[in-house]
């Protein structure tokens, strides 16, 4: 299958999850008006393979979930931190400082290496600011989450938006059982 | 009835595709009701994609997109995902939500029911 000949890179983001779609947004807002498409197209991942793989034959929708991919006209992908920079790049209001990022110190980039950390840091705590796909939180958010959840509760913010509940936590337990009353359902 | 990609073992079904493939299905049936933003539903995936590696055409695995498919997660009364609804002979006999993602727990939940 041949990817789709795209003019601009598409960033892929979580519509499932609020701080992706805020930053999806923000990104939105910084293109230039007009000049905006050739930059950098944003879209939802959605919920259809086929459709992401037809925008490149490599694209897993579970790592499209999982990362933050940067499709290039070119068929590469870039993904976390570097494509970030990528998209920081080809931003108006960021272009004069992602240079740094390209920056090589004795073959290290210093400056990249930090943004990937950090994007590494964001993703893993964004439980906290409002992901409702997220699933449980990294053993080392969960006491900032249980700070977070306390503070709202004391401040009278009520719960912030730590994964919604409609989707299930694992249970260490199996309960495998007879369910006659779903068995009806469909009659 | 769609396949996600040759490494893909497990099937997805639609409301369209589902009373031929589930319902007139015969012998065991796992239906995974899920949808790819699930954090928890991609941390099962590997295991469960092993699992239906392991069970083979004994028990056949298949999986219902609940973000595109609401009128069947309705219908089986999905309040999260995964969720796995055990079919016998197109009988609803067994359903797990939120099994943990062990291939061990997961194939133990698949064939509970059955007593195989």
């Amino acid at each position: 299958m041949q990817a789709k000949q795209e003019i601009a890179p598409i960033l892929l983001f979580n519509d499932e999850c609020g701080v992706c779609r805020s930053i999806a947004h923000w990104v939105q807002k910084s293109l230039q008006p007009g000049t905006g498409e050739a930059g950098l197209k944003v879209r939802p991942i959605g919920e259809d393979p086929a459709e992401l793989r037809s925008l490149n034959p490599r694209l897993d929708i579970w790592d499209a979930y999982g990362t933050i991919h940067l499709l290039m006209p070119d068929g590469s992908m870039r993904l976390g931190g570097v494509a970030v920079a990528e998209v920081l790049r080809r931003l108006p209001n960021t272009r004069w400082f992602s240079g740094i990022f390209g920056l090589t110190l004795f073959g290290f980039r210093p400056f990249q290496t930090v943004l990937n950390l950090a994007y590494a840091v964001l993703a893993d705590i964004r439980p906290i600011f409002g992901c409702e796909s997220c699933g449980t939180p990294s053993p080392w958010v969960r006491p900032l989450r249980w700070i977070v959840k306390t503070v709202s509760s004391i401040f009278g913010k009520g719960q912030p938006k730590i994964a919604g509940p409609h989707f299930t936590a694992f249970s260490p337990s199996i309960r495998a059982q007879q369910v006659n009353s779903t068995s009806s359902v469909r009659d | 009835m769609q396949r996600q990609d040759s490494n893909d073992r497990i099937q997805t079904v639609s409301a369209d595709t589902f009373d031929e493939s589930i319902l007139r299905g015969v012998g065991p049936i796992v239906v995974e009701f899920m949808s790819y933003s699930c954090a928890h539903c991609r941390v099962l995936e590997p295991n469960i994609q092993r699992v239906a590696e392991m069970v083979g055409p004994e028990e056949k695995i298949f999986r219902v997109n609940i973000a595109t498919d609401q009128e069947l997660a309705g219908a089986y009364a999905i309040e999260g995902t995964p969720t796995l609804i055990m079919f016998l002979n197109g009988e609803v006999v067994g359903r797990d939500e939120g099994p943990g993602p062990s291939v061990s727990n997961i194939l133990s939940v698949v064939r509970q029911p059955y007593g195989s």
